[in-house]
């Protein structure tokens, strides 16, 4: 088969998954209409918290974020968090511990661009009736905080990266199920970790200078700070932009090789214990 | 003929008898029992350097001072501890509506919502109990509060009360999962407001005050009963109704959840 067949099959197999899931995603209507509320009320909690902190404190701009860019950026994490949020580390954990998992080693598919295209339809759902809608009540209720211009583009682009670092780290974590035998203990661990250290709980410019140089180094600020900032940050330059997405596709490239290396070695494993 | 009433002694036995079932085969997965504790205790400590770097930019909020705040939090915690522990099979109840494995409850000569609930007893939630005694001991010391019997006393029954609210919007949202597919999420919403019960209700305005005292009533889980102790001369009377208000939503949760599933007709298999 020469090399443009190929891809074609690549992009036909990519495409039937990604229909599949969306079809899913949409008949879930109860739990969408759900997650829109718990929304809302969300972004009424953070906006009063915020106020009663910004309120509280002698100037209106603490580390350089506003109470409206912390706002922007805590209720956008939130709504991130819902189409980010895939289940995969469940879904690996389960295959494998009802065996399930033989029957998609065996199939002609990359097991995890499998699994990235049979959640991503699940993405766009959720990215089209939850993040939207909720992106542009935040963008009324702060009177336009964030400007509407070349940011955006860059948004944009950040995400999808953002998208692929977190399954990265999602499928790792779903791995480590094949030797723990414990899917809610480790998947919790990564929640709290990842939501932590990548600033969707508290804004990284609140973090004491110390704790936000080790961050820094790691993987995770790239899913949530780093399209976050570009979007709400004031005042930044194209080579800030580019700097943040070269930082980005750096990481998107490191962890899909050690996801992929780490699943080939436990792939291994696997089959030693299973016999 | 009307079944025979069975006192409290005759649940106690048989919810012993499960609990111990239940903790055997848990103890199988001990692997699993220890990471998931180990996880537990993430969450714990997550939430609790959050707050630390929010105070370390802001001194306090609204008059709270860093104390009072984290007092409201270890309160909270403690308050969280019984529906972790006692009620988690609310979490199982939409999963085995929709399997249909829900009628095996319905079979047995026992109250269903007491049978159903105390299939599981989850220990991770001692973990939890122990860091929010942890903290609570903390700031009690930090605030130099008086260690009366009274005071003890107090605690008890206030933590006991507020327990109560969560473990009732837990049943609420469980129980929405016999008239609407999906109801995880319904769960999963009602969750969260854990997160907010340990902020002061005085942070909201007059409409989300009352929302949060009377229909999610996330004010009774920490606020209103923390007064008591950290703000003696300025208790509100909904501080001495938290008991009451709390017996109440209880009630109202659990008869919700029998109707619920009084009309469950099973998936037919």
């Amino acid at each position: 088969m020469n090399l443009a067949a190929k891809i074609s099959v690549r992009i036909r197999q990519s495409a039937a998954l990604m229909r599949g899931s969306i079809m899913e995603g949409l008949t879930f209507r109860t739990s969408t209409f759900v997650t829109i509320i718990g929304n809302f009320i969300y972004l009424v909690i953070v906006y009063f918290l915020w106020r009663a902190i910004y309120d509280s404190s002698p100037s209106d701009v603490v580390n350089g974020m506003t109470f409206y860019d912390t706002m922007v950026y805590l209720v956008l994490a939130a709504a991130m968090f819902n189409f980010l949020d895939s289940f995969v580390v469940w879904d690996i954990g389960r295959s494998y511990q009802s065996g399930e998992l033989v029957e998609f080693l065996v199939k002609p598919i990359d097991y995890q661009r499998f699994l990235f295209f049979a959640h991503s339809g699940n993405c766009v759902v959720s990215f089209c009736i939850t993040f939207l809608p909720t992106f542009a009540v935040i963008y009324f209720v702060t009177g336009g905080s964030f400007a509407l211009g070349l940011n955006l583009v860059f948004f944009a682009v950040s995400l999808v990266l953002a998208l692929v670092i977190n399954f990265c780290v999602d499928f790792m974590v779903g791995t480590i199920c094949l030797y723990t035998q414990s899917i809610w203990g480790v998947n919790i661990m990564k929640e709290v970790v990842v939501s932590l250290l990548s600033g969707a709980t508290i804004p990284l410019a609140f973090f004491p200078v110390q704790l936000r140089e080790i961050v820094d180094l790691l993987p995770f600020q790239a899913i949530y700070h780093t399209p976050l900032h570009m979007l709400t940050g004031a005042n930044l330059t194209v080579g800030d932009y580019a700097r943040g997405i070269l930082l980005q596709l750096f990481w998107v490239f490191a962890m899909l090789c050690l996801s992929k290396l780490f699943w080939q070695r436990s792939l291994r494993v696997m089959t030693i214990n299973g016999g | 003929m009307e079944p025979r009433k069975r006192g409290f002694g005759y649940y106690a036995h048989i919810y012993k008898m499960i609990l111990f079932q239940d903790i055997k085969s848990k103890m199988s997965y001990r692997a699993d029992f220890i990471i998931s504790t180990i996880g537990m205790l993430f969450t714990n400590i997550a939430g609790f350097v959050t707050f630390w770097i929010l105070f370390l930019n802001f001194p306090d909020i609204r008059g709270w001072t860093y104390y009072e705040m984290l007092f409201l939090y270890g309160f909270a915690m403690l308050a969280m501890t019984p529906v972790q522990c006692f009620f988690d099979n609310n979490w199982n109840l939409n999963r085995s509506l929709y399997t249909g494995d829900f009628i095996k409850y319905c079979f047995r000569p026992v109250n269903l919502f007491f049978y159903f609930i105390s299939e599981v007893f989850d220990i991770k939630g001692l973990g939890q109990l122990a860091f929010g005694l942890g903290t609570l001991i903390y700031a009690w010391n930090k605030l130099s509060l008086p260690l009366t019997p009274q005071n003890i006393l107090a605690l008890v029954i206030g933590v006991l009360s507020a327990s109560l609210f969560m473990i009732a919007l837990m049943n609420f949202a469980a129980a929405a999962g016999f008239w609407l597919l999906g109801a995880t999420s319904v769960m999963i919403f009602m969750f969260k407001f854990k997160d907010y019960a340990r902020y002061p209700v005085t942070i909201f305005n007059r409409a989300f005050r009352v929302i949060f005292t009377f229909l999610i009533p996330i004010g009774f889980m920490a606020y209103y009963p923390s007064l008591y102790f950290i703000r003696p001369y300025e208790v509100p009377l909904f501080t001495f109704l938290t008991p009451v208000f709390g017996i109440v939503f209880f009630y109202l949760s659990y008869l919700f959840w029998m109707k619920g599933a009084r009309q469950y007709t099973g998936t037919g298999s």
